[in-house]
């Protein structure tokens, strides 16, 4: 194969300089002549029934073009998962939580509107809260859906293999509680949306968010139109990792008011909203019980996984499905049986965040490995070593792993953090700790994940591409089209991408599930395939070859064999267009990863994700034990990504995963106290600064994958699975001590570290 | 009740009638169509509104507009000249220091009153300027990368390390 | 978020903005608005009138003579820092002010504003949203305080606010003698900066109506100083403590003074005055230093104003302590803070 062009390259995102120039536009920075402002009315209660919503003082305020609350609304439920909906967007007799909506303004200033939510008045019936997932569980707890009278409203008990049995073979089996906080993503850029609508009803919206396509589906559903009369752009949007991919009440509001008003309506969340109102990773409780044996073999897994869901499902039953799932790799588990449950609490809502349930897990099987490794005197390199997966290999729960580089990366970030100088050898408070992992690339779930590309080549040479795919600051929009023009032969500035307009731009499945690369990829690859192939018959036509020999790169289409034999790009259209085939010159794609079933992951076995990344992270780190301050010196990332298509974007997540990963190991923490977050500011919450950022050193892994586009594999979210286990493994080798729980703060550290005193020295457990 | 306000950004003279409880981020983004200046949080813990005053960084959601009549404002839109880029909005963009751009407006102006401030910082000492600019996308490396290959520069641009 | 509406006025001296404030119940001074403006917004505080102070001139200066340093309250903090005569004379000083907030918050932040900066706790500094979940609190207006828990007993609930000072220049400047010149519509007057803070979380300062801060006045630099500022993050946060410690020896190494106040564990600064004068004549070893951060921590009564126990910040003060009088005893003392 001959070498690539644009794709391996370090390109800069299309859009960056735009962004550096503040010429970007995210949806907060687009107006509409007319435009109304948006508030929402949140309840202050965690769990009560709305008796009685009095608009009638908001209505009064000067300014304010509407108002409205539950009675308003189609009572038309939505969820990102269609199995789980449970939500209004305004709440119809219940809130749930402190921040459930209730109510919205509408009016010609953000100040009337500030002004109109302080004047509703709501009669409530405060109701009995429940506030942790283990008392929730319980009968007698109050019940906060009545369609789930036991609060648990998705679970899953799965096994592969036998597991009492592997346990009973066992020569050694552990057993240990792991517990992880809620955290939030954090998008720099709040949540918002502005609606518009045309005389028909159709409503336009444009929205921070990374799945236009589920969300006009969602809104149609909402505001009970077709889908056909929803049209949703996606403007730039500052980050999501996960925290915008469902609809809000502020998408539902836009809308709504603007079909009411007739006027463009926006709707913009503060921080605190976001923090409190919109998504964060589920806290987990989980019990971890595994069987070895003696040569270090991982034998059996068992686990009991209690998620709090807080007040509603969102991506729930997916979410505790793919933790229970992804415990099957990166190592050979032939044995697992997995039972986990969500529970609903009266707080802030889990939702999907970089990793999707997985961190979590991971979490508690790379820390638990570490201590398995020291009980039974095996290095914890080794023992993963000799677990590790490869590919190719037959796999328990029937998962296609076409490309494994996992020992690779084991080796390569052992070596990158100097794992055989180091372990065991530095002086105490230092120390250096591993963590593998492994991720879908774009999980086969619920049935929606086809994605398009359409393609066409314009008259002066430059490649219009449409895609659904939304860029939310990862750089899809640029990976794909290095993808476009590697296939098309043509250089990266000729590719002209519009993206994430459901009018405009095929179906994507969004920005989840870590399957853009993946997905829309190979839809611009195989749209670029289809047009190329066009013009490469009229250029066989011309140069009197058969099809086969023709080459594209470098803006030419010539003979593989003899590369001076060929046309220009320009010329070979303009021969194209004057032997008068039809332009425009299209080529349209549509990739929908092969399961072997139409696994919805929910229900079947079988392979569910196209392709599987994987990675290694080693972590360095320095405790001061007078005062418990654990600092992250150094980050190796190794990861197998199949095939970087740019490197820096790659390094990149990498990066950018690590110090989220770092953050929820040592940071962050969304602290409640009876359902209200006490700290929903930036102020209190610990995101990481630059001084707190390590140095990081990314190494990648090639492994070319067949399903991926030239190769390549997810690197947005797997990366975020390994760094907080990295770190705890690493803090034992400094301090010998072991955490069960995130986040380990300071004055977790000098807990321990006391109690570590006080007890033999020998001991393993705190 | 409005005022007409005179302020003086990226080297224009605006007048603009507005309610004196406004910020000048509110101004800036609403009244004068300048968004390039970004919103995080509103209540100067993030730093992505910080524009530059008489050189000097200041969270534009915690100024008062009424507050900053006649003193010279610098906004990201105003940092290109006649077509070119400033160093730093090159290497940004170069570097890969720019994922989802939010932070970018804000840690770029941040990064140039530093600069001018102090020319050739440590390591070190880039992170504590910016550590009031959260960046949850790029982990910061790429950005201290950015900013510190613009101290090598000397004052040209273009002459930079083929990527390393 | 937007601000509430007020009147806002631009006094031209110090004298006018004296009056102004103190004609109209509802005033309040504008400096660097860090702390005012985020208050606003959260409204915890609603003037009918903003004065703002930056329109005086003369008000930031920092100058050296005789009797010591003088810094104008209206110097920027950064101005504080990169001044070379605080870098070479007062340095300690100079890194405080570079522990406050980020980088923005010390270009905007001035050195009044700051020393004045309200006092803070879990309960208070949030939104109008966030409030609303509970009845207000005295600093607010309301009847009750949420830092101290209503006792199962039903013992008596507290009375007062117990919001917490958290500014880090207070402690430095107390620790090193500072006095507060203030101008008020009764003419000036000078005291030690300690007593400008009154303890009591709803009304924190000793001023009388109309009196705004003027200059600080420093007494010639001697012994040496320290601040360590303790903090999940290296950056943005208050302090969960912070502590301030100035000492003085005579030739024979035996203390000669010291002083020892903390951030965020009270009112407003707290001196503990018994450890500082166990000090006293003593000589800094082993024991000394065990036995001095022990009574520190006796006489300071941390509250759970933030989510930080009371427990913990008693803790971190002994071990900040220890760790700051270990440092000061040892010989090379400051760590180079002209670059930071």
């Amino acid at each position: 194969m001959n070498k690539l062009n644009v794709v391996g390259k370090r390109e800069p995102m299309l859009d960056a300089l735009e962004k550096a120039t503040g010429r970007a536009k995210f949806t907060d920075d687009l107006t509409l002549p007319g435009m109304l402002f948006g508030k929402i009315l949140r309840s202050p209660h965690p769990h009560a029934k709305v008796l009685h919503v009095d608009l009638s003082g908001a209505l009064k305020v000067k300014g304010v073009k509407g108002a409205i609350c539950g009675k308003d609304i189609p009572k038309k439920k939505y969820g990102i998962v269609p199995m789980a909906k449970d939500e209004y967007a305004l709440a119809i007799d219940k809130v749930r939580y402190i921040g459930d909506e209730v109510a919205a303004v509408v009016a010609t200033s953000i100040d009337a509107a500030e002004e109109a939510i302080s004047r509703i008045r709501v009669d409530y019936e405060v109701l009995p809260a429940v506030f942790d997932p283990l008392v929730a569980m319980k009968p007698g707890a109050p019940v906060i859906h009545e369609e789930v009278p036991n609060n648990i409203s998705a679970s899953i008990r799965k096994e592969f293999g036998h597991v009492e049995r592997a346990l009973s073979e066992s020569d050694f089996i552990f057993e240990d509680p792991f517990d992880t906080q809620a955290v939030n993503h954090c998008p720099l850029e709040p949540q918002a949306a502005i609606g518009m609508a045309d005389h028909s009803g159709k409503v336009t919206l444009w929205s921070s968010t990374q799945i236009p396509f589920f969300l006009r589906r969602n809104l149609a559903t909402t505001l009970d139109i077709p889908e056909s009369k929803v049209r949703i752009i996606k403007p730039k949007v500052g980050g999501g990792f996960g925290q915008k991919i469902d609809l809000y009440a502020k998408d539902f509001c836009a809308a709504f008011f603007a079909i009411k008003t007739k006027k463009p309506v926006k709707f913009v969340y503060e921080r605190e909203e976001v923090f409190t109102c919109t998504r964060q990773r589920h806290p987990m409780h989980i019990q971890l019980k595994t069987g070895m044996k003696k040569d270090g073999t991982i034998l059996a897994q068992q686990f009991k996984v209690v998620a709090d869901g807080g007040a509603y499902n969102s991506t729930a039953p997916l979410m505790i499905t793919l933790a229970c799932y992804f415990i099957m790799l990166p190592y050979r588990l032939e044995n697992l049986l997995f039972e986990g449950y969500h529970v609903y609490t009266n707080k802030p809502v889990g939702g999907a965040m970089r990793g999707h349930g997985i961190p979590q897990v991971r979490f508690a099987v790379e820390a638990q490995l570490d201590m398995i490794a020291e009980k039974m005197g095996i290095d914890p390199l080794e023992l993963r070593l000799k677990n590790a997966f490869l590919a190719g290999e037959p796999h328990p729960a029937k998962l296609l792993v076409q490309s494994c580089g996992f020992s690779d990366t084991l080796i390569k970030a052992a070596e990158g953090i100097g794992w055989k100088e180091k372990k065991g050898k530095l002086p105490f408070g230092r120390g250096v700790g591993l963590a593998g992992a492994s991720f879908p690339s774009g999980v086969s779930n619920m049935s929606h994940i086809s994605s398009g590309a359409v393609l066409k080549i314009e008259r002066d040479g430059s490649i219009t591409l449409l895609t659904g795919a939304a860029d939310i600051g990862q750089g899809a929009e640029t990976v794909i089209s290095q993808i476009a023009a590697e296939e098309m032969g043509v250089l990266l500035e000729d590719i002209r991408i519009t993206a994430a307009d459901t009018e405009i731009t095929p179906l994507d499945p969004g920005t989840f599930g870590s399957g853009v690369t993946l997905r829309a990829g190979n839809a611009a690859k195989m749209a670029a395939q289809v047009a190329k192939e066009k013009l490469f018959e009229a250029v066989a036509e011309k140069l009197e070859v058969d099809i086969h020999q023709l080459e594209a790169r470098d803006r030419r289409i010539y003979l593989k064999n003899q590369p001076e034999k060929g046309l220009s790009l320009k010329e070979a259209i303009k021969f194209y267009q004057y032997s008068d085939r039809p332009m425009p010159i299209i080529g349209r794609g549509s990739y929908l990863p092969p399961a072997k079933e139409p696994t919805t992951l929910l229900k079947e076995d079988g392979n569910f994700s196209p392709a599987y990344s994987f990675m290694t992270q080693a972590a360095e780190v320095e405790v001061d034990t007078a005062t418990g301050k654990v600092k992250v010196i150094n980050m190796v990332a190794a990861h197998d990504c199949g095939r970087a298509i740019n490197p820096m974007l790659v390094e990149g997540q990498l990066e950018g995963s690590v110090v989220g990963g770092m953050g929820q190991a040592l940071y962050e923490d969304v602290r409640t106290e009876k359902g209200q977050v006490l700290n929903p500011s930036f102020l209190d919450y610990g995101l990481p600064t630059a001084m707190e950022a390590p140095s990081i050193s990314s190494v990648e892994v090639e492994t070319d994958d067949p399903e991926g586009p030239f190769g390549a594999k997810e690197s947005g979210e797997g990366t975020q699975l390994a760094p907080a286990p990295a770190i705890i493994n690493a803090i034992y080798d400094a301090i010998g001590v072991r955490f069960k729980s995130l986040p380990v703060t300071p004055d977790k550290v000098l807990e321990a570290l006391s109690q570590k005193e006080q007890k033999k020295p020998n001991t393993k457990h705190q | 009740m409005k005022h007409i306000l005179k302020l003086h950004i990226n080297g224009e003279e605006y007048e603009v009638l507005t309610e004196i409880h406004k910020t000048l981020l509110e101004v800036l983004r609403e009244d004068l169509g300048l968004t390039g200046t970004k919103r995080g949080c509103d209540l100067g813990t993030c730093g992505a509104c910080t524009v530059l005053i008489e050189g000097r960084p200041y969270l534009s959601c915690l100024t008062l507009a009424v507050d900053v009549q006649g003193k010279k404002i610098l906004t990201i839109e105003g940092l290109e000249k006649d077509g070119e880029l400033h160093p730093l909005q090159k290497a940004f963009a170069e570097k890969g220091a720019i994922q989802c751009g939010f932070c970018t407006p804000g840690m770029i102006l941040t990064a140039k009153a530093f600069l001018e401030e102090q020319p050739h910082p440590s390591e070190g000492e880039v992170k504590k300027a910016i550590a009031g600019n959260l960046c949850r996308c790029t982990g910061y490396v790429k950005i201290v990368e950015a900013i510190l290959s613009v101290t090598d520069r000397s004052s040209e641009f273009g002459v930079g390390s083929s990527e390393s | 978020m937007r601000l509430p509406q007020f009147e806002y006025v631009e006094p031209k001296t110090l004298k006018e903005a004296s009056k102004l404030l103190a004609s109209d119940k509802g005033s309040l001074l504008l400096a660097g608005g860090t702390d005012l403006i985020v208050n606003m917004k959260h409204r915890v505080i609603q003037p009918k009138q903003v004065i703002n102070l930056k329109a005086i001139p003369k008000l930031a200066y920092i100058t050296e003579g005789k009797d010591g340093l003088r810094i104008g309250t209206l110097s920027i903090l950064r101005d504080i820092a990169s001044s070379p005569l605080i870098k070479e004379r007062y340095p300690t000083l100079g890194q405080a002010v570079r522990e406050v907030g980020a980088y923005a918050h010390q270009s905007m932040g001035t050195l009044g504003g700051n020393l004045c900066q309200g006092n803070r706790c879990r309960f208070y500094n949030q939104s109008a949203f966030w409030r609303g979940v509970r009845p207000p609190c005295f600093k607010t207006g309301g009847k009750v305080c949420y830092v101290v828990p209503v006792r199962p007993s039903g013992g008596p609930k507290s009375k007062e606010c117990h919001s917490a000072y958290c500014g880090d220049l207070a402690p430095v400047l107390i620790a090193l003698d500072a006095q507060i010149k203030i101008l008020g519509p009764e003419g000036e007057r000078s005291l030690p900066l300690k007593k400008l803070y009154t303890h009591n979380g709803k009304k924190p300062l000793a001023l009388k109506k109309g009196e705004i801060l003027k200059e600080i006045l420093v007494p010639p630099a001697s012994g040496k100083t320290l601040y360590l500022k303790w903090r999940l993050r290296d950056s943005l946060e208050f302090p969960i403590i912070s502590l301030a410690l100035h000492m003085e020896k005579d030739e024979k190494e035996r203390i000669k003074k010291a002083k020892i106040v903390f951030s965020a564990v009270g009112g407003g600064p707290v001196e503990v005055i018994e450890a500082g004068k166990m000090l006293k004549n003593g000589l800094l070893d082993e024991q000394m230093i065990e036995k001095v951060s022990n009574q520190a921590v006796k006489e300071i009564s941390p509250m759970r104003t933030s989510i930080h126990s009371p427990a913990y910040k008693r803790k971190m003060a002994g071990i900040l302590l220890r760790q700051a009088l270990e440092e000061i005893s040892s010989e090379s003392l400051i760590r180079s803070n002209s670059t930071l």
